[in-house]
């Protein structure tokens, strides 16, 4: 599993950093970061979920499968 | 394309008919009947969906902000809420890295300290008024503290603030005196202290925008109107939420016990019920062109209402929309709106919530509602908020 931001979308609510701190970072503005290349280790799927569903701006998804 | 589905409201929209003095649920539920995308009778338009809402957020080239705030009639330029792009990213990328959660962090021992020593000045007496001990108080305090005001100014500031919130201009009437003399002071107030800060900077936002330079630096003007918006969009909102979150944690023993036993609940917890109570649950934008939302068209030039209020409680979006359930704990509301505009001071208003719940439970974990009292907002009105949070708990000594 991978996770990613669309950079276009967020502006900086900073959940994901807040409730996926493995995953995630936030940036000087609080803009969020994927933490090095966003495969997602399986103890922290719950954390990506969590991610995923506090977005409000609906700009971080997780992907399954092969994708690079 | 209008929808048919006005034909079952008998009679036509108006807010104020909206249920909401004891029950949110039942006020939103009146909004969200009118559809996703409706005029009202007096020619404005309300986008209810989560779905509207996000597209307008998304697109803030046709959902404009400027001519939006235009009715507050402010002498200072709104910044950066009333700012559209490319000029709004200016103030953005600088005020951002300024309340960014990071440079929260380094105000949260303080900021803890000041929530603990409200609560104990009440803590003693077995009763208190949420609204009035804690939520008027302590909002102002954290950015009397971000602008490196002395504390001791906080009275008079709630003062001139409330005077000029609760009686705004309504309707494009012409304010009153007491407005217009609580407003000099208040502008009176702010320079003196920006004429100060460039002088003798400090550790303070107020300095650090003081202190920008060549293209970042602001006009005296747009200082001050940067201090004026954050005057009137962070202090009755922050003060309406920790009523609200109150509120419910005094209505829901369950729910608190559980927060209490698990201070990882917390934050969940704050979030569940930011959704439910919104203290501004509309945002208003002026579209530059016709545009088609949730299958509606809504004409060129029209005062839009963002309505998040609705949008938070949108099935669409949020399974069982009315329930407070910490289970489902953060589920990308957007109580702090969204898109360029999303609010500036959620991070720093977030941190105020969690402070004074953590700190409060921490001294007085067992309360209820004051006997015989039925919390209320304050309605109708424009912003939600409890008039009175009454409480009683047994004393703590010492």
């Amino acid at each position: 599993m991978k996770i990613s931001i669309d950079a276009d979308l967020c502006t900086g609510h900073a959940r994901c950093a807040a409730l996926a701190p493995d995953l995630f970072t936030d940036d000087d503005r609080g803009y969020g970061v994927v933490i090095g290349d966003g495969v997602v280790a399986t103890e922290f799927v719950d954390q990506a979920t969590r991610a995923v569903a506090a977005c409000p701006e609906r700009a971080i998804t997780l992907t399954t499968g092969d994708q690079s | 394309m209008q929808s048919s589905d006005n034909d079952v409201i008998d009679r036509p929209f108006n807010f104020m008919d909206a249920p909401m003095a004891f029950d949110r649920s039942a006020g939103w539920a009146y909004v969200n009947e009118f559809g996703p995308v409706f005029q009202t009778p007096d020619g404005f338009w309300m986008i209810t969906s989560a779905e509207g809402v996000q597209f307008a957020h998304r697109h803030p080239e046709i959902f404009t902000s400027a001519k939006a705030f235009d009715q507050l009639g402010s002498p200072v330029p709104l910044i950066p809420i009333a700012i559209d792009p490319p000029n709004h990213l200016r103030f953005r990328k600088v005020l951002d890295p300024m309340l960014a959660p990071r440079v929260i962090n380094l105000m949260e021992d303080q900021l803890r300290a000041q929530a603990r020593e409200l609560i104990l000045a009440f803590a003693g007496t077995g009763k208190c008024d949420i609204v009035a001990d804690i939520g008027r108080l302590y909002p102002t305090q954290a950015f009397l503290t971000l602008f490196g005001m002395p504390l001791e100014d906080r009275d008079k500031f709630i003062g001139w603030v409330e005077t000029m919130v609760e009686q705004a201009v309504v309707d494009g009437q012409a304010p009153g005196e007491e407005i217009m003399l609580a407003g000099l002071a208040l502008f009176g107030y702010l320079q003196e202290f920006i004429d100060r800060k460039r002088e003798q900077p400090g550790d303070d936002m107020l300095s650090a925008v003081l202190a920008l330079t060549g293209e970042e630096a602001f006009t005296n003007d747009e200082i001050l109107g940067m201090c004026f918006l954050f005057t009137l969009a962070g202090l009755d909102t922050v003060t309406a939420s920790i009523g609200f979150v109150m509120l419910h944690l005094a209505r829901n023993p369950d729910i608190r016990a559980r927060m209490i036993a698990d201070p990882a609940l917390v934050g969940p917890t704050i979030e569940e019920i930011l959704r439910l109570e919104l203290p501004a649950p509309m945002t208003p934008r002026v579209t530059s062109q016709a545009v088609e939302v949730c299958g509606v068209t809504i004409p060129e030039g029209a005062i839009v209402q963002l309505c998040i209020g609705a949008a938070n409680r949108d099935p669409q979006r949020f399974v069982d929309p009315n329930e407070l359930n910490t289970d489902h704990a953060d589920r990308g509301h957007l109580a702090f709106g969204g898109g360029i505009h999303r609010c500036l001071g959620s991070h720093l208003a977030r941190r105020e919530l969690r402070l004074v719940v953590e700190e409060f439970h921490r001294i007085i974990p067992d309360y209820q509602i004051a006997e015989g009292v039925a919390p209320r907002i304050v309605w109708p009105s424009g912003t939600l908020h409890l008039s009175a949070l009454p409480l009683t708990f047994p004393a703590v000594s010492g």
